[in-house]
């Protein structure tokens, strides 16, 4: 019992807790540093980009019309109905194809690839996703236009963009079904799953947000591209009739007129602007209250 | 070999010279045991002896774990369920699993509890029936009956832990394999889950793994303790707990284990 006292007599200040090395005292200053400067670089990042739509909107509302939007007549050279609809078609044709294949491919590299193949699937995805759109938009010319003879069609630009597109998709997959927690895998299969049934019964309905994030975010890359489809399509006057039709999208009526020095072309090209600006606002708006309703559900799995 | 009563007078379940390996590392040893029906036999010993390696290799779902090596046979009404021509999505649907922590799907209750049978698309009408039956015998009817459509991960901890147990049974297994099911659960829940044990084990055959002397003592017919990958010994609950032949034994059930 007396070494106990003496202990008690020895024992230090309660300012031990207190951590004064250099160290600790240099993590402290970059901390709060950071979180000073966060906001700051989030100006940074913003106040350019309110700008640009600031520039964009005041110069494009005023002369907006219905009717310019929704007019597909080629003899109205002002009207913008028909590269608008045609980019619909074009991006609804190139997102089909990027969900058809990155999806199964995601799916196939968390799931069923021995880890040595998943590796190397995620290694390609990575690649494609670092080529410039330039490359993608020349090899497809080379392979749809050319090879398979197709020409300068609808078909030649949805397929090249899809090319682009289906990396960002599977990656989605690829990450959202490898992040299941794996008791839940264990759980379906030990319970009696086929592998196909854990990924269509379990796997999906958790990775579904996620994957949906992924398609909407390669959506709106997809719609913002012109290098690609600028080299594997022909300007089209009319909305194509069928995929070997010529085609135009928004981003090439940008592309054509912004340096025309024509006033009214150039005002052509900031509406056609305009209008990819509220398209990946709107694709934004939308992916956001969809997972977030999906997601709701998955609370308290992750604990 | 068709229909599935018990081969002769043959056990449900038995494990032959099984040899689990990991990289070279031995995980069990050689282990050979029979379980009896209508019983429960405690899986135990000190934390890494390989209890759980023992019963995931007993429907197969080591094959989950890459690199994990399975020699010699664990044999269900005699049929080695290692063999090639066996589907091991055959042989989970004969017999179950509960996990360590509750593994609940993010779907409703109902859902959960219809999940194995959802895979073999039984119908509407049965799978009612089988939904309310599997939640009674899981002793969580009472609790949940008036709203089957919440979402089962608003239940707490225990709760959900028999939700896991009601979706093994719907399907009704004849073997149940449950690796420390109640090691996250609070006492009340415990002590629910182990009179559900009791219920269930007159009708298949149950495998519970736990690293509590006490709660083999309560629930088990028999023990078979592992050591180091070894089996060292097996009986009867009371002859191994109460007059254990092996030094180790009898370190581990006296708590005097490292
Ligand atoms: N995939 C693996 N590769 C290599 N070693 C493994 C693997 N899985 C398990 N082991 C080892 O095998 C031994 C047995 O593991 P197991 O999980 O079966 O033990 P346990 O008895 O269930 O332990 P606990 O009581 O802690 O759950 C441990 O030493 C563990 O480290
Ligand atoms: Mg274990």
């Amino acid at each position: 019992m007396a070494a106990a006292g003496a202990l008690v007599a020895e024992l230090p200040p309660a300012d031990v807790l207190i951590d004064r090395s250099a160290r600790t005292r240099f993590r402290l200053g970059f901390d709060r540093a950071m979180s000073w400067l966060t906001p700051l670089l989030f100006l940074v990042a913003i106040v350019p980009i309110l700008d640009m739509v600031y520039y964009i909107s005041r110069k494009v509302v005023p002369t907006l019309t219905w009717n310019i939007i929704t007019s597909t007549n080629p003899y109205q050279t002002d009207a913008l109905g028909v590269p608008l609809q045609t980019t619909f078609y074009l991006i609804g044709l190139s997102t089909a194809l990027a969900v058809a294949f990155g999806l199964l491919g995601g799916i196939a590299t968390a799931e069923l690839l021995p880890e040595r193949w998943a590796n190397v699937a995620r290694t390609s995805a990575n690649l494609l996703v670092g080529t410039p759109s330039i490359i993608i938009g020349y090899l497809g010319y080379l392979a749809f236009v050319l090879y398979f003879g197709w020409g300068l069609v609808f078909l030649s630009g949805a397929v090249t963009l899809s090319f682009f597109m289906t990396p960002y998709v599977f990656r989605t997959a690829d990450l959202a079904f490898s992040s299941i927690p794996r008791h839940i895998r264990e759980a379906a299969l030990g319970n009696g799953a086929a592998p196909s049934q854990y990924i269509l019964r379990v796997g999906l309905p958790i990775a579904f947000p996620q994957i949906l994030t992924g398609v909407f975010l390669a959506m709106a890359i997809g719609i913002g591209e012109t290098a690609p489809l600028v080299i594997t399509m022909e300007p089209g006057v009319l909305v194509p009739s069928n995929v070997f039709s010529p085609a135009i999208v928004l981003t090439e009526v940008i592309w054509e007129n912004f340096t025309s020095g024509e006033p009214l072309l150039v005002l052509k090209a900031f509406q056609a602007a305009f209008l990819l600006l509220v398209i990946v606002l709107a694709l934004n708006v939308i992916v956001r209250v969809i997972s977030a309703r999906y997601q709701k559900r998955l609370e308290g799995l992750y604990q | 070999m068709s229909g599935e009563g018990p081969v002769g007078n043959g056990p449900i379940l038995s494990v032959d010279h099984l040899t689990v390996t990991a990289k070279g590392k031995t995980l069990l040893d050689d282990i050979s045991l029979d379980f009896a029906s209508n019983s429960l036999t405690a899986v135990v010993g000190p934390s890494g002896c390989g209890k759980t390696t023992l019963v995931r290799s007993l429907n197969r779902m080591t094959e989950l774990t890459p690199g994990l090596r399975v020699k010699g046979a664990v044999n269900y009404l005699g049929q080695n369920i290692y063999d090639r021509s066996v589907n091991p999505v055959l042989v989970r649907r004969r017999i179950g699993m509960v996990f360590q922590r509750p593994t609940v799907f993010p779907n409703s209750i109902y859902e959960n509890a219809a999940f194995g049978l959802r895979l073999v698309h039984e119908e509407e009408g049965k799978i009612d029936i089988a939904v309310r039956h599997a939640l009674t015998r899981a002793g969580l009817w009472d609790e949940v009956k008036d709203d089957l459509e919440r979402p089962a991960l608003s239940l707490s901890g225990g709760q959900q832990q028999r939700l896991c147990i009601a979706r093994a049974l719907a399907v009704r297994p004849r073997v149940l394999l449950l690796d420390e099911p109640t090691s996250a659960l609070d006492p009340g829940s415990t002590q629910r889950l182990e009179e559900t044990m009791e219920h269930l084990k007159e009708e298949m055959v149950l495998v519970l793994v736990t690293h509590n002397v006490g709660q083999a003592a309560r629930v088990s017919d028999r023990v078979a303790f592992l050591h180091t990958g070894h089996l060292v010994e097996m009986g009867e609950t009371e002859e191994i707990l109460e007059r254990p032949k092996d030094p180790l034994t009898q370190q581990f059930i006296t708590g005097r284990f490292p």
